[in-house]
C-alpha cells in the first residue's frame, strides 16, 4: 500500500529530489597521495536536497553565488549525477533513465558558448531539432513557432556570434523548446534581456505554466527576486548547498517577518493638530511624522502587522483632523530580506 | 532506425555548413594534396630500377606511397575523429547541449565521426585519383576487397578512437594513444617503406611493434589486393587477425567510453577542457 502512495505521488510530481548530495571529488586524489602532492578538499556542493514540484508548477530557486543553484539543475538535467540520493523526472531516474528524463526536459543554461558559433540561428535550432528526433519539416515548423513566439523572424538566418547577448540568451529558451518538453529549466532566463523583451519572456513562461494543452512545469533558477517573486507558486531558498526553505513567496515573507512598513502621504494646514489626535489615539504606537518638500505636506511612517486595522484607524483620524490624503505605501519585506537573513543566520530554517 | 540515420544527418548537415564557413581551407587541402603527390611522382623517379626484387608490392613505389598516405588518411580519421570532435565540442561548450538531447552513446560516437570520415573518403580518393590521372598509377585485384580491408580497418582504429576519445573526456589532454599511434603508424605500419626492412634493420624485437598495430595488416592487405592483384584466399590471414582486434577493441572501447562519461558527470567536468 505504501508503495502504491509513493508510486502515485511521484506520478503527480514532475520533478522529485529526493536526499540528493552531491561532493565533486578531487581528481586522481589516490595518484596525488601517492605522490604527495598537494591538492584541495572535495567540493561539498549539495547537501541533503528534497523537493517535489508538481507538474504545471513554477518553482523557483534562488540562493547566493556558489550555493549550489547550478549543480541542481545540472543534476535534473542529468548533466551531472549526484553522489548521493536521486531526483527524478516524470518518475524516471536521472541516472538509470537519463535518456528518458532527457526526452521530458528542456534546459536553457545562461551559458552563451552552448551553440555553434558559426552558424544561423536557425541552422542552430535545426541541428538541435534532429538530435530530439523531429523530421525535417517538422522541425522546421516548430523553429517557424518558435521564432514567431520569440519575435526572432528577422534574426533566424544571422550567425549565431552577430547575436546580442539577450537574443542569445533568447535563442537558448527557444532550443530548450524545441521538442515541446513538459519541463523545462530555466537558468536565468532574463538575465541580459532589454526590460520590454524581459517582461515578454516572463509572459511566455507564465503562458506556458498555464497551457490548457500541456502544462509545462518550469524550474527556474534567478538573480532577479522579484521576477521570481512575479512567477513563481513556490520558490526554494538554497544556501551553501543546502534547502534552507520551501514555501509561496508570500509565506516566505510572511515567516521572515509580519511587520509592514506604512508610508501615509498627506497634507494639513494645522499638522499640530493632527499629530495630537494620532498620539491621543495611538500612545502604544511609535511614528514618526517629516514634512515634505517645505510646504504643508507631510509624511507619516509607522509599522504594523500585516493585515492589521491601524491603517484604517489613522486614516480616519488623520481625516477628523482635516488633514488630506494624498498617499499610503505599505513596504512589505521582499525575497530580499528573507534570502539575507538566511544568509546571515546558518540556523535558520523552515 | 530512421532516429539514429536523421540524428547522423543533423551531424552531417552542422558539419558541411561549418565546412562551408571556412570555404578557403578546403580548396587548400586539395591543392595541398596534388603537391604531395607531384613531389612523391618525382621521388619515386630516383628509385626507377633499383626495387628490391623481395618487395613486390613496392615495384612501382609512387603506387605503394599512394596507397600507404590515401589507407593512413582514412585510418587516422578513423582513430582521431572522435576524440576531435569530443574535444572540439568541449572547447567551443557545445558538448553539454548535445548530451542534453536523448542520443545515446553509440549515436554520438557514429555521429560525431561521420562528416570526418565522408572528407577522408573524400580526400583518400583524391590521392589515388590524381596519381591515376596524372602520373600513370594502375591498380588492379578486387576494389571491393580492398574497400572490405579499408572499412574493417578503419573500425578496428575507431575502437582505438573511441579510447582516445574517452581519455579526451576525462583527462581533457595529452592523449597517449594519439602519440603512439600517429606516429607509430606512419614508422612501424609500412606507410612509406616495407615493414620488412625494421626486421633487417632494428630486429624482431622492434619489428614486433608492426604487428601489433592494426593497420599494419590493414595496409598490407589493401596493397596485396590492389597492387598485387591477390584474392580472399591469399589475404585471409591478415583479414582475420583484424576481425580478432575488433571483436577485442569494439565491446571494451565502448565500455570504456560510457565509463568516461559517466565520470565526467560525477565530477561535473563535460565542458571542461
Amino acid at each position: 500500500m505504501k508503495n502504491i502512495t509513493l508510486e502515485s505521488k511521484l506520478a503527480s510530481d514532475a520533478v522529485s529530489v529526493n536526499g540528493v548530495s552531491k561532493t565533486y571529488p578531487v581528481p586522481f586524489l589516490r595518484l596525488k597521495k601517492l605522490l604527495r602532492r598537494k591538492f584541495k578538499p572535495p567540493v561539498e556542493a549539495l547537501r541533503d536536497v528534497s523537493f517535489n514540484i508538481r507538474a504545471g508548477e513554477i518553482f523557483g530557486l534562488i540562493g547566493p553565488n556558489g550555493a549550489g543553484k547550478t549543480t541542481l539543475t545540472k543534476i535534473i538535467a542529468t548533466l551531472i549525477q549526484p553522489t548521493e540520493g536521486s531526483a527524478t523526472v516524470n518518475g524516471h531516474d536521472t541516472v538509470r533513465d537519463d535518456e528518458r528524463v532527457r526526452r521530458n526536459v528542456g534546459l536553457a543554461g545562461a551559458e552563451e558558448r552552448s551553440f555553434y558559433w558559426r552558424l544561423t540561428a536557425e541552422e542552430n535550432l535545426l541541428f538541435f531539432a534532429r538530435l530530439y528526433g523531429l523530421s525535417g519539416s517538422d522541425a522546421r515548423r516548430r523553429i517557424q513557432e518558435l521564432f514567431q513566439l520569440f519575435e526572432f523572424d528577422e534574426l533566424a538566418r544571422r550567425r549565431f556570434a552577430e547575436l546580442s547577448t539577450g537574443n542569445k540568451q533568447r535563442l537558448a529558451v527557444a532550443r530548450a523548446m524545441l521538442a515541446n518538453p513538459p519541463v523545462l529549466l530555466l537558468d536565468e532566463p532574463t538575465r541580459s534581456l532589454d526590460p520590454i523583451a524581459a517582461a515578454r519572456m516572463r509572459e511566455t513562461i507564465r503562458s506556458l505554466a498555464q497551457d490548457k494543452d500541456q502544462r509545462v512545469t518550469i524550474f527556474l533558477t534567478s538573480h532577479n527576486l522579484a521576477e521570481v517573486e512575479e512567477l513563481c507558486d513556490r520558490v526554494a531558498i538554497i544556501s551553501k548547498g543546502e534547502i534552507r526553505a520551501i514555501d509561496s513567496p508570500a509565506n516566505l515573507r510572511a515567516t521572515h517577518t509580519q511587520q509592514e512598513e506604512v508610508l501615509v502621504e498627506f497634507t494639513s494646514l494645522a499638522v499640530a493638530d493632527a499629530e495630537h489626535a494620532l498620539r491621543q489615539s495611538f500612545s502604544d504606537r511609535f511614528f514618526t511624522l517629516e514634512r515634505r518638500s517645505g510646504g504643508s505636506q507631510w509624511l507619516l511612517k509607522f509599522s504594523r502587522e500585516a493585515g492589521d486595522e491601524t491603517l484604517d484607524s489613522v486614516l480616519r483620524v488623520l481625516q477628523q483632523s482635516g488633514a488630506v490624503i494624498r498617499s499610503v505605501e505599505i513596504e512589505r519585506p521582499t525575497l530580499l530580506d528573507v534570502l539575507e537573513r538566511y544568509e546571515k543566520d546558518p540556523d535558520t530554517r523552515e | 532506425m530512421i532516429l539514429f540515420l536523421r540524428r547522423i544527418w543533423a551531424f552531417l548537415a552542422r558539419d558541411w555548413r561549418l565546412e562551408l564557413s571556412y570555404r578557403m581551407q578546403f580548396f587548400l587541402r586539395i591543392l595541398s594534396i596534388l603537391i604531395i603527390v607531384t613531389t612523391l611522382f618525382f621521388i619515386s623517379r630516383i628509385f626507377t630500377g633499383f626495387t628490391d626484387p623481395r618487395f613486390t608490392q613496392w615495384r612501382d613505389p609512387l603506387a605503394a606511397w599512394l596507397t600507404g598516405l590515401a589507407v593512413l588518411n582514412y585510418f587516422m580519421t578513423g582513430f582521431s575523429s572522435l576524440a576531435n570532435a569530443i574535444r572540439q565540442e568541449q572547447v567551443q561548450g557545445t558538448l553539454e547541449s548535445v548530451l542534453m538531447t536523448p542520443i545515446s552513446v553509440p549515436t554520438i560516437i557514429v555521429a560525431s565521426s561521420a562528416w570526418d570520415f565522408v572528407q577522408a573518403t573524400f580526400f583518400s580518393f583524391l590521392y589515388l585519383f590524381f596519381g591515376w590521372l596524372f602520373f600513370d598509377v594502375h591498380y588492379r585485384g578486387s576494389f571491393l576487397l580492398a574497400l572490405g580491408f579499408l572499412l574493417l580497418t578503419t573500425v578496428v582504429l575507431s575502437c582505438l578512437g573511441i579510447l582516445s576519445a574517452s581519455f579526451a573526456m576525462v583527462f581533457k589532454r595529452g592523449d597517449p594513444f594519439g602519440v603512439f599511434l600517429g606516429a607509430g603508424s606512419a614508422l612501424f605500419s609500412g606507410v612509406f617503406f616495407p615493414t620488412q626492412l625494421i626486421n633487417q634493420y632494428a630486429g624482431p624485437g622492434v619489428a614486433g611493434i608492426s604487428r601489433i598495430l592494426p593497420p599494419t595488416y590493414g595496409l598490407e592487405g589493401i596493397r596485396r589486393v590492389l597492387i598485387e592483384g591477390e584474392g580472399f584466399a591469399q589475404v585471409r590471414e591478415p583479414f582475420l587477425t583484424l576481425v580478432v582486434f575488433l571483436a577485442v577493441l569494439l565491446p571494451f572501447s565502448l565500455w570504456v567510453f560510457d565509463r568516461a562519461v559517466r565520470r565526467a558527470k560525477r565530477e561535473g567536468s563535460l565542458i571542461h577542457y
